[in-house]
């Protein structure tokens, strides 16, 4: 492969991804993506959108193609490499991921982790720079009177939301959603994807988010991929987008059937790879 | 189906095609599986052992009465207690406590690491992860009194080799649920904070060990009330505490004093439960349903404290201010709580410490003479003793066996009785519910001397002070089962006209089933940990061999017994370990 296009956030070529005893979850993939780019990748449970995603993040390795991220070769990077590329690369989760036992705050300093060395307990084994980073972050997305608040006692939306902010303490350049608002009800949606969205405006972040809702994503994208049986069938600028064409993502959804019916997790296995 | 399909010879590629078996009578059966099969072959089994067993240790039906006569005619040598040296049961009452104490301080500093190294999820190295294991598997097979009693040869009579033996028997149990809590933690948490670009100990650190803490101190807790339990009776062996006072009022046959004396251990047992129940609901407030149910039901300690406390800390949450400029956590609920606690807590330890006057130093000063005295355990020498070797683990087996069969025949309905949902009456309910928190609060191997002091040595007062002990421990289990079953297809059996014992024969019991047999298997391990020290005390067994090698210093000898007891006990645990799986 050629050095690394300077002006391309992502670059993936040839990507393929078979997982043991499963089908072929994505096939020949290409997929170019220029910083400060919106991108939604849309496509039915099953057709290899997070999957795509954790290969980007190195979570889990390819069986052939290539990925590479800010420049970084993801497929030959060795633990260090991954772990410094990740610290710039923030990954907002379906589930949210936050230790349901500590308060907002301290999930949220959790995101300074990679910038730290050795472990932390407790909000103030963090300098307070940092914490009030985290503090300030909190504020962004609407949470910081809730810093002190146990995660588990807050609501799905600001749950994410606080997840959002643990993205922002990386201070990434590429932001990657994985499903962000899909256990979420419509109107807790809608908040967490204005706060994303105003914050991916504010910070110039390049953002590859996979949705189920087609109007969301037809909503604040720059670009929409879908996917289908982990091959890409439609790859357009939202501009030049009409229904029709995303209708053909969905293809084997029954008529009259809405398309964001299907909000269980996606099926596919996968076996995080845990630096 | 009305598709033709008469081009097809093998009827079984007609999904809906209806079967008809051969003949109808075998319809009426249910067909033999390979698990019911292995069902029927352990069931086989285990009577025809318990009836081996009961021959075995000469067990019969008319001494069984005549223990009866003997236990009454000893309790009227009790009754009433009397408190003659109170003071002095005070004090050692309170130097047991401080061991248990330590003894769990002990367990919990060493299983920590232990754990992280045994959990499949944070283990560095699965050559680490075998050697954790196989310490606490190894600690958890030899019972804490014959830790005490080989460290009493080491470093002599005392505090000390006490809570040693606590403490490194205790790894056995905590450091498996501390892996267990650990493997049981979310991967999600962990994942995200692993994508900030966290290294491994972080993501464990900030991740996995805040999501177990809640588990952890449940643990502590549990364990801290069984050791002082265990402490209790650790005295018999010269390891101070309690046990001591007791055994002697009961040598010199003052059985009144002696009385006063389980009293004494009694109450101290209850406050403790009082104590953990109220740290239980304080601190793990709002982590209730990560911990499970736990809390003991048939500790009075427990009951006396959900008398008055209710739920108060469920409205702890909301929004908390704080002040934006120093952004520390506001000094309120759980924070305070915690904080509390964890100052308590040391301070508990400092005075424990004090009391018993030992210093850390002196503990790891003894660390050398355990380590001499291991050492001498090898080689084993199996050939001096190997025939009193082998029948006294046979006899151990067998009395295990037998009191697990006897205790399940009584605690079946003692536990049906002590269930809310299925006591017959209210009477009934509250009569087997006291006598479930009496039996409880009294450690098993206290039971065995009492009954030994009234029907004299041998295997079978053993075996019936193991029968009642498991009587209790097996009904609390089942009537927790029992209470926690679906109501729902109980009324389907009341409506369709059945009485109420048809109705516990057909709904209640095939729902508690499983786990009434899986809390039987837990029952022979545990019974047979304790048979093999019931020698200590006189009540047969390989205890007898291994105590009696022990004060003549045959170490070797006592190598020989240990690693009997650990292939014994170790492979009846794998053995009840299969069966659960294959049968539940």
């Amino acid at each position: 492969m050629t050095s690394p296009l300077p002006d391309n956030a992502v670059r993936v070529t040839g990507l393929s991804k078979k997982f043991p005893n499963g089908p072929l979850a994505l096939d020949q993939v290409d997929l170019a993506v220029p910083k400060g780019q919106l991108l939604s990748l849309i496509g039915l449970s099953g057709s290899g959108k997070s999957t795509l995603l954790r290969h980007l993040h190195g979570l889990i390795p390819p069986s052939s193609g290539f990925v590479e991220v800010l420049g970084t070769n993801v497929v030959a990077a060795g633990r260090r490499e991954l772990r410094e590329l990740r610290r710039d690369v923030g990954f907002v989760f379906q589930s949210f991921g936050l230790v349901g036992r500590l308060t907002a705050l301290e999930n949220v300093l959790s995101g300074a982790l990679g910038r730290l060395s050795g472990p932390r307990f407790g909000t103030l084994m963090y300098p307070k720079a940092l914490r009030r980073e985290a503090l300030e972050n909190l504020d962004r997305v609407g949470l910081g009177d809730r810093a002190f608040q146990r995660s588990d006692t807050l609501s799905g939306g600001q749950q994410q939301r606080v997840a959002i902010a643990r993205t922002l303490m990386q201070r990434p350049k590429l932001l990657l959603a994985d499903e962000p608002v899909a256990s979420l009800d419509p109107e807790s949606s809608a908040q967490v994807m204005d706060v994303l969205f105003r914050i991916v405006v504010e910070d110039q972040l390049t953002v590859i988010c996979t949705l189920h809702q087609v109007e969301l994503a037809l909503g604040w994208a720059q670009r929409i991929v879908g996917l289908r049986d982990g091959q890409v069938v439609l790859d357009r600028e939202v501009d030049n987008l009409d229904e029709s064409a995303v209708m053909e993502v969905y293809r084997r959804v029954e008529p009259g059937r809405s398309t964001d019916a299907s909000v269980e997790k996606p099926s596919v296995p996968s076996s995080p790879r845990v630096a | 189906m009305t598709s033709p399909v008469p081009t097809i010879p093998d009827s079984d590629s007609d999904p809906m095609a209806p079967e008809f078996p051969p003949s109808s009578d075998s319809r009426l059966r249910r067909r033999l599986t390979g698990d019911r099969i292995v069902m029927r072959v352990v069931l086989a089994v285990f009577i025809v052992a318990v009836v081996w067993a009961w021959r075995h240790i000469e067990m019969s039906f008319g001494g069984l009465i005549a223990g009866i006569g003997d236990v009454r005619n000893l309790l009227g040598r009790m009754l009433p207690p009397k408190f003659s040296d109170l003071d002095d049961a005070i004090r050692l009452g309170f130097e047991t406590l401080w061991m248990a104490v330590i003894g769990t301080t002990i367990a919990v500093v060493l299983s920590f690491p232990i754990a992280l190294g045994a959990a499949r999820n944070t283990t560095p190295h699965p050559a680490v992860m075998a050697v954790c294991r196989g310490v606490i598997v190894l600690s958890r097979a030899v019972p804490d009194l014959i830790f005490a009693a080989i460290f009493v040869r080491a470093i002599g009579i005392g505090v000390l080799p006490g809570v040693i033996a606590l403490g490194l028997h205790s790894i056995g149990m905590v450091g498996k649920l501390f892996a267990d809590a650990i493997e049981q933690t979310e991967k999600m948490p962990r994942e995200a904070v692993t994508s900030v670009g966290a290294s491994k100990w972080q993501a464990i650190t900030t991740s996995v060990i805040p999501q177990a803490m809640p588990s952890f101190i449940s643990t502590i807790l549990y364990r801290l009330d069984i050791n002082l339990r265990s402490s209790s009776v650790l005295g018999i062996v010269g390891a101070g505490g309690i046990g001591f006072l007791m055994q002697a009022n009961l040598r010199s046959l003052q059985y009144d004093e002696a009385l006063g004396v389980v009293s004494v251990i009694f109450v101290l047992i209850t406050i403790m439960e009082f104590f953990s129940a109220a740290v239980r609901a304080t601190l793990l407030g709002g982590d209730r349903t990560l911990v499970g149910r736990s809390v003991p039901k048939f500790s009075l300690g427990a009951r006396i404290f959900s008398r008055f406390w209710s739920d108060r800390m469920k409205n702890d949450i909301g929004v908390r201010p704080f002040d934006r400029e120093k952004i520390r956590p506001p000094w309120v609920g759980e924070v305070r709580m915690k904080t509390i606690y964890g100052l308590a807590f040391v301070a508990l330890v400092v005075i424990a410490f004090r009391s018993v006057s030992l210093n850390p130093g002196e503990l790891l000063g003894a660390l050398p003479d355990v380590w001499k005295v291991t050492t001498r355990l090898f080689p084993p020498d199996f050939s001096t003793a190997r025939d009193p070797i082998v029948d006294g683990i046979i006899e151990s087996v067998a009395a295990a066996l037998v009191a697990t069969f006897m205790g399940a025949i009584l605690s079946i309905p003692l536990g049906l009785m002590a269930a809310r949902n299925v006591a017959f009456n209210r009477i009934v309910y509250s009569v087997s519910r006291l006598f479930l928190v009496l039996v409880r609060g009294i450690p098993e191997l206290i039971i065995a001397v009492i009954f030994i002091a009234a029907i004299g040595l041998g295997p079978v007062p053993g075996t019936l002070a193991l029968a009642f002990g498991t009587s209790g421990f097996l009904a609390k289990l089942i009537a927790d089962a029992v209470e926690e079953i679906n109501p729902i297809p109980r009324e389907a059996t009341f409506a369709t006209g059945a009485t109420k014992t048809q109705e516990i024969a057909t709904s209640v019991i095939p729902q508690a089933m499983p786990a009434i047999v899986s809390n039987l298997l837990y029952a022979l391990d545990i019974n047979l940990r304790t048979s093999t020290i019931l020698g200590i005390v006189g009540g047969g067994g390989i205890g007898f061999i291994l105590f009696n090698a022990l004060r003549v210093l045959q170490l070797r000898t006592v190598g020989a017994v240990l690693i009997t007891i650990f292939v014994v006990v170790y492979s009846i645990e794998l053995l009840s370990g299969w069966v659960r799986k294959r049968i539940l």
